[in-house]
């Protein structure tokens, strides 16, 4: 808490292209989830919550979680939305609008959202006022020490070692792997980054393996129940 | 940038989410607004999984978005059983269990 305050205060480095990124796309997802919730042609809404879908995607991705993002364009933009447009053709919801919400009804809802919105936003910025994002730790680099020609390594990594003969193999050990600077290391053959899909593969199938497995019964469930509900006597 | 970005960015999605529940009529456009909350609820997942940088929050968010993906499914069907036997699936009308 208190390294964090600390770098706060001293001022981590303000990149103008993320935050460009995303001002822009959080503009769009506010503009395309209020015409969700109030736009009266369900097919459009529905293509309004693709935007915002999408944007969240860019979201994550620009936070560094490229694996969630591709999952959610996979699964709802790819699946649930879909899934939508089906519901919306098979029960022929009044295409032409759905106007008919009670103005009462109304106010009181936005009345709810504004009151809701007021209490979290007090909320997030009293406890996490200026904490800042940072994206400053490398991922994380495994090597396994294998012999290679030394042709074959790149410019950097033998400056960087240190060799001196261009002829024959040479077996970078460990030690002197640790040695090297993080951007050098990853250019070492036989190194692997350990990057964030491998990290997220690594705690599904280690430490969250149960709830893993609980969600796969849970779909086989969804799936079941679904087709019981929705088929015809 | 800072995680307030992400979070409040988040709390507005969830608000306008919260103002679809409350004021749709059309059970479709209803679970289209718990979209939008579960939506929120991810992206506050990853910024927070960012911001401590650990990989918690992604793993989260992805089984968030497969439950999601199982609510979906479900409540659709639902929404086909409703109209099936009203031919109308405004949720107002649905008041059997009003006392």
């Amino acid at each position: 808490m208190i390294e964090l305050l600390a770098q706060a205060s001293t001022g981590v480095e303000f990149n103008v292209a993320q935050n460009i990124a995303w001002a822009i796309t959080s503009a769009i997802m506010l503009f395309s989830a209020f015409k969700v919730v109030t736009t009266g042609n369900v097919v459009h809404a529905a293509l309004y919550l693709v935007i915002v879908l999408a944007g969240a995607a860019a979201l994550f991705i620009l936070l560094g979680s490229d694996f969630v993002g591709a999952t959610q364009v996979l699964v709802y933009i790819g699946a649930i939305i879909v899934l939508f447009l089906f519901g919306i053709m098979l029960t022929k919801a009044q295409l032409g609008d759905d106007d008919s919400v009670q103005k009462e009804q109304r106010s009181m809802g936005a009345l709810v959202g504004v009151l809701l919105m007021v209490v979290m936003s007090f909320a997030l910025i009293d406890s996490f006022g200026d904490e800042e994002l940072v994206f400053g730790d490398p991922e994380p680099v495994e090597y396994v020490p294998t012999e290679v020609a030394i042709s074959d390594l790149p410019t950097p990594v033998i400056e960087a070692i240190g060799i001196v003969n261009t002829e024959g193999t040479i077996t970078i050990t460990q030690a002197q792997f640790d040695n090297l600077d993080p951007e050098v290391q990853r250019r070492v053959p036989g190194a692997e980054v350990f990057g964030n899909n491998k990290q997220i593969a690594d705690a599904i199938f280690s430490q969250y393996i149960v709830p893993f497995e609980a969600v796969s019964v849970l779909l086989l469930a969804a799936l079941i129940g679904a087709v019981v509900v929705a088929r015809k006597e | 940038m800072m995680l307030n970005q992400f979070l409040l960015l988040a709390a507005a999605l969830f608000c306008m989410g919260v103002y679809g529940v409350l004021t749709r009529r059309n059970g479709v456009m209803v679970l289209m607004s718990v979209e939008l909350i579960l939506n929120a609820v991810n992206i506050n997942l990853v910024a927070f999984g960012a911001f401590q940088d650990n990989i918690q929050g992604d793993v989260f968010a992805v089984f968030v978005i497969a439950v999601a993906a199982a609510e979906v499914g479900v409540g659709l069907a639902m929404v086909l059983l409703m109209y099936r036997n009203r031919r109308s699936i405004d949720f107002s009308e649905v008041d059997l269990l009003r006392g």
